[in-house]
């Protein structure tokens, strides 16, 4: 019985055809449910536009999760990072502008990083411990130190001086080529040209700049040495220590990434969707981005698309609040559809689950008027919850995320 | 000639065990050089130590003629060893390939890994030495035999001088044992050295050049295979008699506590893996399941164990379908289940002793009240296993991980035994074991079986196969394709039936 010709049992639907569909589906519902309710919000250039600023910060913090913990380490400190990337982003954007202000968070962030590795990898404290510990030591310092230097400056103890912003630009034909489409107001078209209009109107530099981490993300982790030793150390650290992979130093790597990336998050706060440092300004995003990382099944891709989710209700509760009301119509027609596609499956569980929760939520759209600011501001938990317990079994997180591992450990 | 490898009075400690004591051990360049010795003579931690996992507390190593110190497996890699664990050091969740290029990928400018030329290469490798696996499948996949194979490859694939293999043949059946050693034998020719550890002495007496005995830490003796003896080899490692074996004679009773009927599996895939296996085991009695690995054991197993559900058939213990019981309620209808690979499936390696005694019977008297569980009966439990089974611990509050691999086994096999299942499944049970010790716990399942539990024994060992089994039951691709009668069938019409060949 040879495996070798036994016939490739590849059975996923290639994703990207798949991606498509589900991009298609959820647009002509959209689109539908526009035309019921009136709320020209939710496919606006706007509010994409505003999506993609919500976004990018829970996205940094996302990947940062991910690059400590397919290396081994859960990250907790990635608020505090966060935090840092605010701070420092905004001392050095007034000083320097925003580019050295990217930058400096950027090493600083690192440097956190490694004090988490020093912590956890070296002395081998407990992670959630020393993430812990960051997140107060960050929120601490930023204080103390926004009384030193931001005070004298035109700010206070809570407050930076204004930041100027990085650059922003429009790709010159196709974005008013598209927002001539969306005034066209035909069906789907105008909607998908005003979601795409967002994308190429009035977009900043840092955006593109940290939107490319993701596919650099996924390349390095899948294609190169480093990356493949990287997820070992997650997956099973003796065995890469047994074929010579030095796990020590590179989980130290990947968390000075990881602390980079969550850093570089908080500078795009304070810089791209504020221009101003204000204290408690990262408000749990840290914690949201280690959800997208489980939302995403520790895949680049997989938070990028927890990231828009949550972003995405971010941004609408800043807009108009007729657009949450409709956005739960939405919710309801998928909810149903999926349901329907898992009863096609014959997978009673989900379709069961599924469809009880869009009526549930159908109702909600009925009988409730305006919902209320504090659950839109829950939805993306909620959903997070959805999807462990719907795909749980196919989560596949590193196998040894968040074991304590020292080095040559002897023995097994 | 130059010797390959020389040690010299290596010593190392562990918490409460000297694990190795004054070594002395001299391999030649060219040769098979086995080591045998009883469970927890320190055997692995001696070859762990030439890989430089484990740092000896003195002594000196030399390769090739060349002292060396290894701080690391990196520094012996570099210098062409490589070593096969005795318990796997695999990742689960990723392929095959990357198992095997881990540590020493072929990359291209920037680290980037060339992933064609990487699979070409394995491919290559598996097909000359006739390891048959495929490079893309996830290892979570992978049956047993597979799993060995992957780390058979690994070392190949570093095109290592000087092979370290930590008991490679305890899963793999006598053909794919022969196969391998035919492959050892060919890389001999072409110089390499090769050092083997295994418990099964035949093997070692027909495939190496020397032999080192290895007892309580130390190495005792070297022997010349041309001249020695099974007998000689088992008392120089166990230093006294071997235990003996008892003779039965009790019946099995008809009453059926095991029954399977028709019962087939399709693996989520939609592959048929078990077709319409019909089987019915009596209380007191051991049904050998004889087969080369990957034929559908696996799955059988897990569909008694209610880990998978059957797609057709019933699988019945006791007159009780058991198609809606969980696992847990399987086990506590009286199922004792000794896994394949023990450290994956059967024990936590950072938990003590004792709290591994708890596992599987974490809902039943006396390990728990099924609610609290009960730390003094898990303690004083363990305590009588570890004595009764002979399991070589310093205390039964050191973790799983500490014990030598053997010990870790027949700690398992008391662990299952405990309660009185009236069903066990065994897979491998003495997979790793020293002779002493299977003897020990041959004896102990024949003890059960007289008492009236009905086995089902799942061996690559064919010696084991026939010393046990009341009858056999063949098993490939995924049928049932005979049932023989051990006293009546000889071992080469078993290799034959287990290959598919038709038994004239
Ligand atoms: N990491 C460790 N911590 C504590 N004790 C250990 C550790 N590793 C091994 N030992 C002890 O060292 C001794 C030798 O173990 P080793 O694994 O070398 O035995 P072995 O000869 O390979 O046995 P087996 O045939 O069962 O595999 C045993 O008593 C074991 O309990
Ligand atoms: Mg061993």
């Amino acid at each position: 019985m040879s495996i070798l010709t036994k016939e490739k049992l590849k059975k996923t639907v290639t994703s990207p055809s798949r991606i498509a569909i589900i991009v298609a589906v959820v647009l002509i519902v959209a689109s539908i449910v526009r035309r019921i309710t009136g709320a020209d919000d939710i496919t606006s250039a706007g509010a994409t536009g505003a999506t993609l600023r919500f976004t990018i910060p829970l996205l940094m913090a996302g990947l940062g999760g991910l690059w400590a913990e397919r290396s081994g380490v859960i990250n907790i400190g990635l608020e505090g990072m966060m935090i840092a990337g605010t701070w420092l982003g905004a001392w050095f954007g007034f000083l320097h502008g925003p580019l050295v202000g990217f930058i400096c968070a950027a090493i600083g962030g690192a440097l956190i990083g490694l004090f988490h590795g020093f912590l956890v990898v070296k002395i081998g404290i407990d992670q959630a411990v020393s993430g812990l510990a960051i997140n107060l030591l960050a929120l601490g310092t930023a204080r103390y130190l926004s009384s030193i230097y931001f005070a004298p400056n035109g700010g206070d103890i809570s407050l930076s001086p204004q930041v100027k912003q990085p650059g922003v630009f429009s790709v010159p034909i196709l974005s008013s080529f598209l927002a001539d489409l969306n005034a066209k107001n035909i069906i789907v078209i105008s909607d998908a040209a005003g979601i795409l209009g967002g994308f190429v109107t009035e977009v900043s530099y840092a955006t593109v700049l940290l939107f490319l981490l993701v596919p650099i993300s996924t390349w390095l982790l899948w294609r190169t040495r480093f990356g493949l030793r990287l997820r070992f150390c997650g997956e099973n650290p003796v065995a890469a220590e047994s074929l010579g992979v030095k796990v020590f130093r590179t989980r130290y790597i990947a968390l000075a990434i990881s602390g980079m990336f969550a850093s570089l998050g908080g500078a795009y706060l304070c810089m791209v969707s504020a221009s101003v440092y204000r204290e408690g300004q990262t408000a749990g995003r840290g914690f949201i981005g280690l959800a997208t990382v489980i939302f995403g099944n520790w895949r680049p891709t997989g938070v990028l698309a927890g990231s828009f989710l949550f972003g995405f209700t971010d941004a609408l509760r800043v807009r108009q609040s007729t657009s949450v009301h409709a956005i739960l119509l939405v919710i309801v027609i998928l909810g149903l559809l999926f349901a329907m596609w898992k009863l096609f499956q014959r997978n009673y569980k989900v379709f069961g689950i599924s469809a009880l929760s869009s009526l549930i939520v159908g109702v909600i759209f009925l009988k409730v008027p305006k919902i209320p600011d504090e659950f839109v501001t829950f939805f993306p938990n909620l959903a997070t919850i959805l999807v462990l317990v719907l795909l749980a079994q196919k989560l596949r997180p590193p196998a040894m995320l968040a074991v304590p591992y020292r080095e040559r450990e002897e023995g097994h | 000639m130059a010797s390959a490898v020389e040690i010299k009075g290596i010593e190392k400690k562990y918490p409460g065990v000297v694990a190795n004591h004054n070594v002395t051990l001299t391999v030649q360049k060219g040769h098979i050089h086995a080591i045998i010795g009883e469970n927890g003579a320190g055997k692995s931690t001696l070859m762990k130590i030439l890989y430089g996992m484990v740092r000896p507390d003195s002594g000196t190593i030399s390769i090739d003629g060349k002292d060396v110190v290894l701080k690391s497996p990196h520094d012996s890699i570099a210098l062409g060893v490589g070593m096969v664990h005795q318990h796997f050091m695999l990742a689960d969740n990723a392929t095959v390939l990357e198992n095997v290029i881990l540590g020493s990928e072929p990359v291209s400018f920037g680290g980037v890994i060339q992933h064609t030329a990487a699979r070409d290469k394995l491919i290559e490798i598996t097909e000359k030495y006739g390891l048959d696996i495929d490079p893309d499948q996830n290892v979570a996949e992978l049956s047993v035999g597979e799993r060995q194979r992957v780390e058979i490859s690994k070392v190949l694939f570093r095109g290592a001088q000087i092979l370290i293999l930590d008991e490679p043949t305890a899963v793999l059946v006598p053909q794919e044992v022969d196969e391998l050693f035919s492959n050892l034998k060919d890389l001999t020719a072409h110089g390499l050295t090769i050092i083997f550890i295994s418990h099964k002495l035949d093997e070692v007496l027909a495939i190496a050049d020397a032999i080192t005995v290895m007892r309580t830490g130390t190495t005792v003796a070297s022997v010349d295979p041309k001249s020695a003896t099974k007998k000689q080899l088992a008392e120089l490692m166990v230093g006294r008699e071997l235990p003996k074996r008892r003779e039965v004679s009790t019946q099995p009773s008809n009453k059926k506590v095991l029954e399977i009927e028709n019962a087939s599996y399709s693996a989520p895939d939609g592959r048929e893996i078990l077709h319409e296996i019909s089987l019915a085991i009596h209380a007191g009695e051991i049904v050998g399941l004889a087969g080369v690995e990957g034929n559908g054991q696996s799955e059988l197993i897990e569909l008694i164990m209610g880990l998978v559900k059957t797609s057709g058939g019933t699988v019945s213990i006791l007159d009780e379908d058991i198609a809606e019981m969980s696992s847990r309620k399987i086990r506590d209808s009286g199922v004792g289940y000794i896994p394949q690979d023990r450290q994956r499936d059967a024990l936590l390696m950072s938990a003590p002793l004792w709290e591994n005694r708890i596992l599987g019977h974490q809902s039943t008297q006396p390990m728990s009240n099924g609610l609290w569980i009960n730390k003094g009966n898990a303690q004083k439990d363990s305590e009588r296993l570890v004595k009764e089974f002979d399991v070589r611990t310093p205390s039964i509050n050191v973790m799983a991980g500490a014990l030598s691999g053997g010990n870790q086994q027949k700690f398992i096999v008391g662990r299952e035994l405990s309660g009185d299942p009236h069903l066990l499944i065994a897979a491998q049970p003495t997979r790793g074991v020293d002779v002493g010790a299977q003897a020990l716990i041959w004896n102990y399942l024949i003890e059960a079986r007289v008492a009236g539990m009905a086995i089902l024994l799942i061996s690559a060992d064919l010696d084991e196969l026939f010393n046990l089994s009341d009858r056999l039951a063949v098993i490939s691709g995924g049928r049932i394709v005979a049932i023989l009668d051990p006293e009546k069938t000889t071992s080469e019409e078993l290799g034959l039936a287990m290959t598919g060949e038709k038994i004239a």
